[in-house]
């Protein structure tokens, strides 16, 4: 009885009526446009200065040979492009830039979807650990980065002493100036840097999730590894879409924390996509070439993002 | 045969009790429901029988063993839950199938025992949906369903149809009824929709203040509530219910209220002199005639009766039911009777014991005849 509430009838409607409801809304709805209009013309005015413009300005500055210091350039239509292409020194940096990126973008969800599975438990010092997890979320990069670099120091950092005291190697290493030391050591410190801003938005949904799930679960005969499995995972899945998302994105691009733990040594083995850009600028004098870098850092990154989104989409429905 | 039973079930949480000394036997195949106020430790039960909390004492039995240590996968029972609790990335097929998938039952037979349980409950068209597409109707069938695939020894139902509009309520009741029928399996189902109670259930446990009140059969909790309390739970309208005294003379007892007496014949061993209480039922009294006199009030029209409200001189009021075909003015006098054999005595106190002799005599005037002790046993 309850299944079949079908559609309800088909009615025709009268044509005439129909087209006058029809040109009576559009003026109804022609004032709202109006009204939209307006309410957000200062969100696009803001938008195409800090936005719109600097794009558009950067391709444009692409397709020039520019001279840094005097900003004085000759036009070279698509020749940086098809310099950077042929050039080892992208493809190199775009490989350490994928391994940084999928590395410390892995530990980041490892750790920090752990953590905020301990975290949510009822533990008695949670609301304190709560607390300390976002230290290094929020400590500014530099600070991090001279720390880290103190505690790297092959001569007198604390991390080789203790490994040396505790008998586990014979002879300090070199965690920043080999490969692939400097790559991992990079990728730790970032996972160790931003892991917090997993664990809260994570630790937000795990509270969301209704209880009763879980008492479900129970019932229904799901021990603590298929409650994991089957009711925490799935309900994670939209808010670690967007974490992955995001952090993929600020990862990729990533400037500060490489550039002053290794400058992307040694040679150029952990030196990414940016930290060229910044070379290419500031030390090579060459804006057209760095704008071009740039360029190219966008459109991988809007591949990704698109395909991402399509894949997104494709589970959703 | 005792299928589930609860014994000196005491719950705490902190300092704050929430089921005190309970104590339930119920039968294998019985449809039991626990009903009372919010707040009452309806759900509290419900979830010491699932093993989702556990008791600060006492001891629970489910067939021939003690469950206390017994997590809730591993003591043969099914819950429907009050918000249903559908797993939302799973369609309605896998929703159905989980429990069977955790039980290690393959793949082969499950898909079979999905489908038939579809079929019961109408859900076919819609094993391929996910819960957030489904009306509420439609969510609680696969909450039903989810329960009913793996025929467990006992289904608990925590207000599985307090989500439902009045007409698939209605409907649903009648359905859950046919299937305890079909089923024959034992079934704890907690409400405080006292309609619900009624008509489903072989015994009531009526519980007040985390206190069980009553537990009988919903004609013997209408007719013969056992305390003040479950009397004016039970019934709509509500039970009048006049605060008076007790005399008694030659073992024949009188209860006298502001404004008028009854003659309460013979009570039960617990009577005393003094203060207490007297109910009656809106069908106790007479209104149009009677040594009562009073001023209608307010008269609510449901269509097969009506329901008239009557203020006593002093001020006290009485609900009673009146035919349709004569309807009192706002503010009309009025006559009224109440018939003695219908009153109900009770100790004094909001939870005050039921006075009178026995169960038998409660037999309404008009009632099928079957008497109370025939239908209990
Ligand atoms: N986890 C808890 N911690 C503390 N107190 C609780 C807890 N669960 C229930 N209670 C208290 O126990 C009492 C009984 O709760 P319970 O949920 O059993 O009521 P109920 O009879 O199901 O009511 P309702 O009809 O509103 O669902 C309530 O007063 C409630 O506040
Ligand atoms: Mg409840």
């Amino acid at each position: 009885m309850l299944a079949a509430v079908g559609p309800p009838a088909a009615r025709r409607p009268d044509p005439q009526r129909y087209a006058m409801a029809k040109q009576q809304q559009t003026v109804l709805e022609r004032q709202y446009s109006r009204l939209g209009l307006l309410l957000i013309a200062p969100t696009v005015l803001v938008f195409c200065a800090v936005i719109a413009y600097p794009l558009v300005s950067a391709i444009y500055l692409s397709l020039f040979k520019i001279f840094t210091p005097t900003l004085e350039g000759t036009w070279v239509g698509l020749d940086n492009y098809r310099t950077l292409l042929v050039k080892g020194e992208f493809w190199t940096s775009l490989r350490a830039n994928l391994i940084w990126t999928v590395g410390t973008l892995t530990l980041q969800i490892i750790f920090g979807v752990g953590m905020a599975l301990v975290l949510h438990q009822n533990i008695w010092f949670r609301s304190l650990a709560r607390s300390l997890i976002l230290f290094p979320y929020f400590i500014s990069t530099v600070v991090a980065v001279l720390v880290w670099k103190w505690l790297f120091n092959d001569l007198y950092g604390i991390l080789n002493h203790l490994m040396i005291s505790a008998g586990l190697i014979d002879w300090p290493i070199d965690y920043l100036g080999t490969m692939p030391n400097a790559m991992i050591s990079v990728i730790l410190v970032g996972a160790w840097k931003y892991f917090p801003f997993v664990v809260i938005a994570v630790l937000a949904r795990l509270q969301s999730i209704p209880d009763q799930l879980y008492e479900a679960a129970r019932i229904d005969g799901a021990g603590p590894i298929a409650r994991f499995f089957d009711v925490t995972l799935p309900q994670l899945r939209e808010v670690l879409v967007v974490i992955i998302m995001l952090r993929a994105i600020w990862d990729f691009k990533e400037f500060d924390l490489i550039f002053l733990l290794t400058g992307g040594g040694p040679v150029t083995s952990t030196q990414t996509l940016p930290l060229v850009v910044y070379k290419e600028a500031f030390a090579l004098n060459q804006m057209g070439m760095a704008a071009a870098y740039a360029v190219i850092m966008m459109l991988i990154m809007l591949v990704f993002m698109i395909l991402y989104m399509r894949r997104t989409q494709r589970e959703d429905t | 045969m005792a299928d589930v039973v609860l014994s000196n079930v005491h719950k705490k949480f902190g300092t704050f009790t929430a089921v005190e000394d309970l104590n339930l036997d119920i039968q294998q195949g019985e449809f039991i429901s626990l009903l009372g106020p919010s707040g009452c430790g309806k759900t509290t039960t419900l979830r010491m029988l699932a093993g989702l909390e556990f008791p600060t004492s006492g001891e629970i039995r489910i067939g021939d063993r003690v469950v206390n240590d017994v997590p809730p996968g591993d003591r043969d029972i099914a819950m429907v839950f009050q918000s249903y609790a559908l797993y939302p990335h799973m369609s309605v097929g896998q929703n159905i199938a989980y429990p069977l998938k955790k039980r290690r039952v393959p793949k082969t037979e499950r898909a079979g025992m999905v489908a038939k349980t579809a079929e019961m409950l109408q859900l076919t068209p819609l094993l391929h949906r996910k819960p957030k597409e489904l009306s509420g109707g439609q969510q609680q069938r696969v909450a039903l369903g989810r329960a009913l695939v793996r025929d467990p020894k006992v289904f608990l139902l925590d207000e599985p149809l307090s989500n439902l509009d009045a007409k698939l309520r209605g409907y649903m009741r009648a359905e859950l009824i046919e299937l305890h029928q079909r089923l024959g399996r034992t079934m704890v189902y907690v409400t405080h929709d006292q309609l619900e109670a009624m008509t489903m259930s072989d015994r009531i446990a009526v519980m007040e203040g985390g206190k069980l009140q009553q537990f009988a059969p919903p004609q013997e909790v209408y007719r013969a509530p056992a305390n003040r309390f479950v009397a004016s739970f039970i019934g709509t309208p509500g039970m009048n219910i006049v605060d008076g005294s007790l005399h008694e003379d030659a073992g024949r007892w009188t209860f006298t209220a502001p404004g008028f007496s009854v003659d309460a014949g013979q009570l039960g061993p617990d009577a005393r002199p003094g203060p207490a209480a007297m109910g009656i039922r809106p069908e106790g009294l007479t209104i149009g005639s009677g040594p009562i006199q009073g001023i209608t009030q307010l008269v609510e029209q449901t269509g097969h009766e009506n329901i008239t409200v009557v203020r006593l001189e002093d001020g006290l009021r009485m609900t009673g039911r009146t035919a349709p075909d004569r309807l009192w003015r706002t503010g009309e006098p009025v006559q009224l009777s109440i018939d003695a054999r219908q009153a109900h005595f009770f100790a004094e106190g909001p939870t005050g014991k039921r006075l009178n002799r026995d169960v038998c005599t409660m037999d309404a005037p008009g009632s099928n005849g079957t008497s109370l002790k025939e239908a209990t046993s």
